[in-house]
């Protein structure tokens, strides 16, 4: 082995020591939770963040080609209460903006009939947004699917149909007893 | 001597209540098709069973016909307070049968809530909701804000429509009869809904890029919550859904609409419209809407958390707007509202305290009776300040000269004092729980005023004892007191009389 080769392996064991040894780089986007960002809305004012949760409602395009939707980050979002979930409170969600191009391979929003997509977005936190007036959502940059969308199928029970019909009947034989009486 | 009630007492409250349940019943098909056009079966079972209650009773009071004796005052009032509580029972059972609730009674305060047109809610994933039970819940609201027994008068009236008609918290009658009054405000209500529906729909499909159907969804929803002030929304972050100036700015016109008393708009329909503005209820809520609206933007200018004008006034606009009308929609979530310290909390609490107008869709104090109390207020002022022989004038402005009597101050004074009470008994009972003190009285303002704004205490995790508060705040400030303590005085002539 000569002597180049001899610094060569010198210089890179030490690069290598030191890359393992100092502390990683810190990314430039604070991972957070959507209750967070609401908790902390002002101090993450500017700030790169990334959260997780379920799309909901609805996906409106509009005409400056963005995307506007709902990112809830609740007990929900993985297990809505149509699959057995507890009512725990109300759901937590944030709004969210991004460019068109960005949402086509979404599955439809979460709702009655569909868990929404689970997604992981980066991007900036606009609070109380100057452009527009007082708004906060957080402009997404970066999205990826962690979860497809699903559709939520209905277990139908029949007790409450037997119930009403039976309830409506006889409703409907007192209503006929009156009137005859009458 | 205080009498007990006779089973023919009975028989006029059980026949008149019997009505208005098939009144409620055949509203309550509305939902049921919904239901069943948009194939969500679990709801349509639920529908089934609250419209078959509806029906059966309806049907069971209606055989009860009394012989001889006719609807007075007090059966009319015990009508109307137990129809505001046998409703809200039988109308929580779809909302309980979604699974959306902890705890039965959680149910039942979101139907009180609907129907009062309060909008404080304990659903969970509201999300994920099936949409026929959004609709329920939101049209809980239109039937609550016009009034079921304004619906129930609409089909029939008879000789105690009057009775019931002043029941329900309404205080003018605007045209002769009580049918008419009422066709009259339907009337009012269909035009609104038709071009508040056709105004949100259009801005949701051109403006935010809904599909079609959703828009028209949203703005029936809407529509529903904003013209009778209930303040539900279909998604969790109501109206900051849109995120839409243009929507929030139809969504204020409807709120405005809402909290204008059904006089005003018959005015404003067959004119003259100048003489509008003479009248001291206007007078009065331009005033009060000003001068909250001050208090607020000051007060979130102090805090910091707005770093434009234009964004600090969209936003105080609309959450001043939506407090004074008694409507509850909201553009910031409730951790946000939470902290709005200082003068915005005091403009916010004021705004929703006072109320919109009499004789609206709108819950509070009234401007009218805030008015008045100003106006009686002044004179007693002038009267000690001017030489003992000097006459006061006493008259005010009202659809038409009217004179401030001893008897209609001691009226309005007393319904505004029993007003304070209820906000403090919300309010105390929050503190006995180791809420805040801002937090209390802030969520039982607005419940008292069926306003709905929530700073977060609101929760299913909240105690038994303070829901059961927050909904007896809801029915009474609704019904505006007269009807309860009538039901009061019925249970207690029953109990102790002879």
């Amino acid at each position: 082995m000569g002597e180049g080769q001899v610094r060569r392996l010198v210089r890179f064991t030490f690069l290598a020591t030191l890359f393992l040894l100092l502390p990683a780089p810190a990314s430039a986007a604070e991972e957070v939770s959507v209750p967070e960002v609401l908790e902390l809305g002002a101090e993450l004012a500017g700030e790169e963040v990334t959260v997780e949760g379920e799309l909901v409602g609805d996906y409106g395009v509009r005409d400056d080609g963005s995307m506007w939707t709902q990112l809830n980050g609740d007990a929900y979002a993985h297990r809505p209460i149509r699959e057995g979930n507890l009512p725990v409170g109300a759901n937590v969600g944030i709004a969210l903006r991004m460019p068109v191009e960005q949402t086509e391979a979404l599955d439809p929003p979460g709702g009655y009939r569909h868990r929404g997509p689970i997604v992981r977005v980066t991007g900036v936190w606009k609070y109380h947004d100057s452009r527009r007036p007082g708004e906060s959502y957080l402009e997404v940059r970066s999205l990826t699917i962690t979860e497809p969308g699903r559709q939520l199928d209905e277990e139908v029970d029949l007790t409450p149909v037997v119930v009403g019909a039976l309830l409506m009947v006889g409703a409907g034989i007192i209503a006929l007893l009156t009137r005859s009486e009458d | 001597m205080l009498i007990r009630p006779v089973a023919e007492d009975l028989r006029v409250i059980g026949f008149y209540m019997g009505r208005i349940s098939l009144v409620v019943a055949g509203a309550s098909l509305l939902p049921l098709a919904w239901a069943g056009i948009a194939r969500e079966w679990n709801p349509f079972g639920s529908f089934l069973m609250m419209t078959g209650v509806f029906a059966l009773l309806g049907v069971i009071g209606v055989r009860l016909a009394p012989k001889e004796s006719e609807l007075d005052w007090s059966h009319g009032m015990v009508v109307v307070a137990l129809t505001w509580l046998i409703v809200p029972v039988i109308g929580a059972i779809p909302l309980l049968l979604s699974g959306h609730f902890g705890r039965p009674l959680d149910a039942l305060f979101d139907a009180m809530s609907g129907l009062t047109t309060t909008g404080l809610s304990l659903l969970s994933d509201v999300d994920h909701l099936a949409s026929s039970l959004n609709f329920w819940r939101h049209f809980l609201q239109f039937l609550g804000g016009q009034g079921i027994i304004l619906a129930a008068l609409t089909i029939f009236a008879g000789t105690g429509g009057i009775t019931l008609y002043f029941g329900e918290a309404r205080d003018e009658r605007i045209l002769p009869s009580v049918t008419s009054t009422a066709r009259f405000i339907w009337a009012v209500s269909v035009v609104h809904l038709i071009f508040g529906v056709t105004a949100l729909g259009l801005v949701g499909w051109l403006v935010l890029g809904f599909d079609l159907d959703r828009s028209l969804f949203h703005g029936l929803m809407i529509f529903f919550a904003g013209f009778d002030t209930g303040g539900f929304s279909p998604q969790s972050t109501s109206i900051g859904y849109y995120h839409s100036a243009i929507f929030e700015g139809v969504t204020a016109l409807l709120m405005v609409a809402g909290a204008m008393s059904f006089g005003l708009h018959y005015a404003l329909w067959r004119g003259p419209r100048r003489s509008v503005f003479a009248n001291l209820e206007t007078r009065t809520i331009l005033s009060t809407f000003g001068f909250t609206m001050v208090l607020t933007l000051l007060g979130l200018a102090a805090t910091g958390l707005f770093v434009d004008v234009a964004g600090l006034t969209r936003q105080g606009f609309f959450q001043v707007l939506s407090a004074h009308t008694g409507t509850g929609f909201s553009t910031v979530p409730s951790a946000e509202l939470a902290k709005w310290g200082g003068l915005a909390f005091g403009g916010m609490a004021i705004a929703m305290a006072l109320g919109g107008m009499g004789s609206s869709t709108a819950g509070g104090v009234k401007s009218l009776r805030i008015g008045l109390t100003i106006k009686a207020v002044v004179n007693q002022i002038r009267q000690v300040l001017l030489p003992e022989h000097a006459l006061v004038g006493t008259a005010y402005h009202q659809s038409g000269r009217k004179h401030l009597t001893p008897a209609l101050i001691q009226s309005v004074m007393i319904v505004s004092l029993l007003y304070v009470a209820l906000y403090l008994l919300g309010a105390g009972m929050g503190l006995a729980y180791g809420i805040p003190l801002q937090a209390s009285l802030f969520e039982s303002v607005s419940a008292s005023a069926n306003v709905g704004l929530s700073v977060g205490v609101t929760d299913p995790s909240m105690p038994i004892l303070l829901e059961l508060v927050y909904m007896l705040q809801m029915w009474a400030g609704r019904l505006e007191f007269v009807a309860v303590f009538s039901l009061l005085g019925f249970v207690y002539s029953w109990v102790r009389g002879k």
